[in-house]
């Protein structure tokens, strides 16, 4: 279950990510930039 | 075409780097709540030894912690003090680093868990706004102390289910109760990490035959249960004789039986599922309560705060509150001395097993001179 929460962890960031070069509206790209925050401290399981 | 794409390119780059330079931040200041408080070994501290000592399925994982035992000259009753059950509740952290630090056994043994629940105190509950530590003054400098999560670390525990349901009875609650180790005893050798911690508290009362078992809490000034004793049925009359003696010191407390249907709890289950004697307190702490203001280091330590004072005014809250709060030194002072009356209640019951700690400190001493004067100089570094 932990693992699988992971992966699916992994992928919202990669999609996040995928957003923030792809969008060319700049909130849009502040609004990923803030997202990727939490999601990259929860997979390296710091917070 | 080439020139839109190339700006938006860059800031994006621009944006991920604010993130990454945001989470290194954050990161940093995260994991820097994963150092243990120093706590000093008293005079009256005979050995030092881990939770996984008496469970070793503990060993090497963020549940394991530090049990400190202080042992009489004479043989006698035994005392197990859990400090930091909730790591949002300072005074029952603090009230056990007071007991370690300054109390000498004369008779009998006395165990100190001050961080039962370790792993809850490498993180702070999310969205609460609360300070992730605050410091304590002393007259050898300041001593800095760690105020953590109500719960395990998720990032130790995850994911939590939608609804938690209480191994041994069968009662459910809300998903993020299976990280509250006051929910989870007797706990399970195979369970949850919380859970792991609850079973190796009860075999730590197990195998040493604990006599009494203090789990030191604090609560909001509008939860119904505060500056109170909750006492299993058969530590009851402990309980009572314990309340006269601090209302003779005109410290008023109330005393709650605990609830045969609420399950989980120190003061129900250690009760139910060994000799020990539980007994769980409650003082009121205005930083974990719901209707608080600022949330800062200085509500932890003053508790002064005016939306509280207005609720009381408008009878809101199940303690009284003024613009004084209520300090620190007040809640650890309240915890220090009922912990004394408990054992004085205890020998006047039990003269032929006595439990005799010298060294307390007393009330109105906390006070005057403040929780610090009652704490020892930390290692230089």
């Amino acid at each position: 279950m932990f693992y699988i929460y992971l992966a699916i962890l992994a992928v919202v960031l990669a999609l996040t990510v995928w957003v923030l070069f792809d969008t060319k509206k700049f909130s849009l790209q502040v609004t990923a930039a803030m997202v990727i925050v939490p999601l990259l401290l929860r997979l390296l399981m710091i917070k | 075409m080439r020139v839109t794409m190339r700006k938006h390119t860059i800031t994006a780059i621009i944006c991920l780097a604010g993130a990454l330079v945001a989470s290194a931040v954050a990161g940093a200041s995260f994991l820097a709540m994963r150092k243990p408080d120093v706590i000093v070994n008293g005079p009256g501290v005979s050995e030092k030894k881990m939770l996984s000592d008496w469970f070793p399925g503990l060993k090497g994982t963020p549940g394991d912690t530090e049990v400190y035992i202080l042992k009489g000259a004479d043989d006698g009753a035994s005392m197990l003090i859990l400090g930091g059950t909730h790591p949002n509740e300072p005074a029952g952290h603090l009230a056990a680093i007071v007991y370690i630090e300054n109390v000498v056994p004369k008779t009998g043994t006395l165990y100190v868990i001050p961080r039962a629940n370790a792993s809850g105190f490498t993180a702070n509950d999310p969205q609460e706004g609360a300070p992730q530590r605050f410091t304590i003054q002393t007259p050898n400098g300041p001593r800095v102390f760690s105020y953590g999560s109500r719960a395990t670390n998720p990032v130790h525990q995850w994911p939590d289910p939608n609804v938690y349901i209480h191994a041994s009875s069968g009662q459910t609650l809300s998903g993020s109760e299976t990280r509250n180790l006051n929910r989870g005893y007797p706990g399970r050798p195979d369970g949850t990490l919380t859970e792991k911690v609850c079973y190796g508290i009860v075999q730590l009362i197990k195998q040493q035959n604990v006599t009494i078992t203090v789990d030191l809490h604090e609560a909001s000034p509008e939860y119904p249960v505060i500056n109170a004793i909750v006492a299993h049925p058969k530590a009851m009359t402990l309980a009572s004789d314990t309340v006269l003696g601090l209302e003779m010191q005109d410290i008023k407390i109330s005393l709650e039986p605990s609830p045969v249907n609420l399950r989980g709890l120190t003061h129900r289950e250690l009760g139910d599922f060994t000799d020990t004697l539980p007994l769980l307190m409650e003082t009121a702490n205005a930083s974990q309560g719901r209707l608080r203001g600022r949330t800062d280091e200085a509500l932890v330590l003053t508790g002064k705060d005016k939306w509280y004072v207005r609720a009381q005014k408008l009878g809101r809250l199940y303690v009284p509150y003024d613009e004084k709060g209520h300090p620190i030194e007040e809640r650890v002072g309240r915890h220090v001395t009922a912990i004394g009356e408990i054992l004085t209640s205890w020998n006047l019951e039990h003269p032929e097993e006595p439990l005799e700690f010298e060294n307390i400190p007393g009330y109105e001493d906390i006070l005057a001179k403040g929780v610090g004067a009652y704490l020892l100089p930390a290692p230089a570094k």
